[in-house]
């Protein structure tokens, strides 16, 4: 079985980002990671390959330095990788991006010899956060779609997934080849281990250009556009307390919080 | 009809989601600046009823379309995509909710329009467009986003905009009879494993339980805090992931937005996960044995300590309070 994992370098998702001096996301210095949901896809998918056989392809869209999240992946299930340079691309949208990555599948299924039987993405990015990547690639690529599922299997030639609801979940049945969007599962994505990572550095990472992708380049103007950025009003740190005792530190607390009528 | 705003409203069991109705109301203002009118699109089973809801919260016009579930990603995108293609509006609001956020980016590709998503505020702009305000990296930024195509689609995130006072309506109701083609995905089983209902949007209190909490027994000490408080329980994804509680309660990014006069959290580190689904809360109390918990740079009052002692200290003094 030929999966696809698409992944989204970003900056790491336990630093707050705010805005630096000139109004832009302050992401310099940050480490840059894979998006934890791709990890938890990418999780997903090689559990599944585990569980029958089957090959891992991951992609990504980016700079020459998003790279490092592809070796990342490759540590830890994936056996092949390509990167979408994104020079020539300009700013993306969601829409231009679905669009994008659906040049980069026919591309790749070219490049292999082999068409996908399912394409994972996560099921939004920690950065932009607008979850509709995934579905918009489905749309392009006119197949079938789940999105947010914690579980897949392979049942009568297609999948069968869990796709969490808030009441409990869906049990979700479709044919290949389709595109899944991961939530988090009930498990963690694996760590690389130093064998592993070792074995990654060697695997080459394929390189597809803008031409090579043949592009229209009237799909790719987005047309969501970004007309200011801001942070939200920032809420002011109140009073700690932290008495020599934990009686002091109790009574002081229960004094402010009935003279500010909270309890 | 042309000249309209679309207002896609999602049903479950012939009730329609609260942020259906809350649409209509940043619609009807977009809808006035712009001479526009509020149609509400209504899709689902025996819709009868809901139809009429939806007039009497603000619709100025109802459309409907029967279909056989009251979520299913294939038939619901077709449907969306093709009353859209029939009316042209100039733009189309469907609730941030997890199936509202399933269709919208594929009804954007059958028109080849783009959307903005999670929208937490709407406004019109001096450029003739509709500016949107979305969350991104995780709520610590804001980006306000217009959109350059037709129409104007968003994703909106509920318990931000108000419901108009509901009145008598009689607006003109239109049934659309709509086969759906291309159905590739079927739900074939449907499981509910939560039963409980937690009312965190409306909560006025909310007592929150992390890690920190150490397990799922001493977890039921967040449950205690908040009875006495008359409040609900929240919680972090790490007890969630732990099993002590269920994922009714999760609080930030991939839980609940909450918004409670008092919130109280205990063991709690403070990821921007989770403070940017409380942040907006009236006064936060924070318990943590980490004087150097980021928690503490949103609380009003911060406790360092440990959360085995302060929580039952706590309960003890309220109840001597409330005797
Ligand atoms: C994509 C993504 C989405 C996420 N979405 C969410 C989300 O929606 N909601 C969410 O909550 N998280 C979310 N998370 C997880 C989030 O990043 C944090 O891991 C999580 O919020 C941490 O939970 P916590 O504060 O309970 O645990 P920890 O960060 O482990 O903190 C535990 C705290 O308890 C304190 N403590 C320990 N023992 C005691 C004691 N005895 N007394 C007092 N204090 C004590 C410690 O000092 C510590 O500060 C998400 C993460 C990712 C990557």
């Amino acid at each position: 079985m030929e999966i696809l994992v698409c992944v989204k370098q970003v900056p790491d998702d336990s630093v707050k980002i705010g805005l630096n001096s000139s109004g832009k996301p302050a992401v310099d210095g940050v480490t840059m990671v894979a998006n934890a949901f791709d990890t938890y896809a990418l999780e997903m998918a090689t559990r599944l390959k585990e569980a029958n056989e089957g090959t891992i392809t991951v992609v990504a869209i980016g700079p020459e330095k998003a790279k490092d999240a592809l070796k990342s992946c490759l540590a830890v299930g994936a056996s092949k990788a390509y990167i979408v340079n994104e020079d020539g691309l300009g700013d993306m949208d969601s829409l231009t991006t679905g669009y994008t990555l659906s040049k980069a599948v026919a591309k790749i299924e070219e490049l292999n010899g082999a068409k996908f039987d399912i394409i994972f993405c996560g099921k939004e990015t920690t950065d932009c956060t607008t979850g509709m990547v995934g579905a918009q690639l489905a749309e392009r690529l006119g197949i079938g779609c789940v999105t947010g599922i914690v579980d897949i299997e392979l049942k009568d030639g297609g999948i069968s997934v869990k796709q969490e609801t808030e009441e409990g979940y869906n049990v979700v049945e479709t044919s290949l080849p389709a595109v899944v969007t991961v939530n988090k599962p009930a498990y963690d994505p694996r760590y690389p281990t130093m064998k592993s990572k070792m074995a990654a550095r060697k695997i080459p990472i394929g390189e597809i250009s803008k031409a090579d992708l043949g592009v229209e380049d009237d799909k790719i103007v987005p047309s969501v556009k970004v007309i200011s950025l801001s942070e939200p009003p920032k809420k002011q740190a109140g009073v700690k307390i932290n008495e020599k005792t934990f009686e002091d530190t109790m009574a002081k607390a229960m004094e402010i919080l009935k003279d500010a009528k909270v309890f | 009809m042309d000249n309209c705003i679309f207002v896609v409203m999602e049903t479950a069991e012939g009730v329609i989601k609260n942020v259906g109705l809350e649409m209509i109301t940043p619609a009807k203002e977009i809808a006035a600046a712009k001479s526009l009118k509020t149609v509400a699109v209504v899709l689902g089973k025996n819709l009868a009823e809901t139809a009429k809801q939806a007039a009497n919260y603000g619709a100025d016009a109802v459309i409907t379309v029967e279909l056989n579930s009251d979520y299913s990603s294939d038939e619901y995108a077709f449907a969306v995509a093709e009353i859209c293609k029939k009316y042209n509006p100039e733009a189309v609001f469907i609730g941030a909710t997890q199936n509202g956020k399933d269709l919208a980016p594929r009804v954007a590709v059958k028109l080849n329009t783009g959307c903005a998503s999670d929208v937490t505020g709407i406004k019109m702009g001096d450029d003739g467009k509709i500016h949107f305000t979305c969350p991104v990296y995780g709520g610590t930024i804001l980006a306000e986003n217009v959109i350059d195509t037709l129409p104007q689609m968003a994703t909106i995130r509920g318990g931000v905009f108000k419901k108009c006072e509901p009145a008598e309506s009689t607006a003109e109701i239109i049934n659309e009879n709509i086969t759906p083609e291309n159905v590739k995905t079927k739900i074939v089983d449907v499981v509910k494993e939560i039963s409980e209902s937690v009312n965190l949007e409306d909560a006025e209190v909310i007592v929150a339980g992390g890690r920190g909490m150490g397990s799922a027994e001493n977890f039921s000490l967040v449950k205690e805090l908040a009875d006495v408080l008359g409040g609900v329980v929240g919680a972090t994804r790490a007890p969630i992931e732990s099993g002590w509680i269920s994922r009714a309660h999760q609080i930030g990014q991939s839980g609940k937005i909450v918004a409670p006069k008092l919130y109280i959290a205990c063991g709690i580190s403070g990821a921007t996960q989770h403070v940017t689904g409380m942040v907006g809360s009236d006064y936060i109390v924070a318990i943590n044995k980490d004087e150097d918990a980021p928690i503490f740079d949103v609380a009003n009052v911060g406790i360092v300590g440990n959360v085995m002692q302060v929580i039952p200290e706590m309960i003890n003094e309220i109840k001597k309070l409330r005797a």
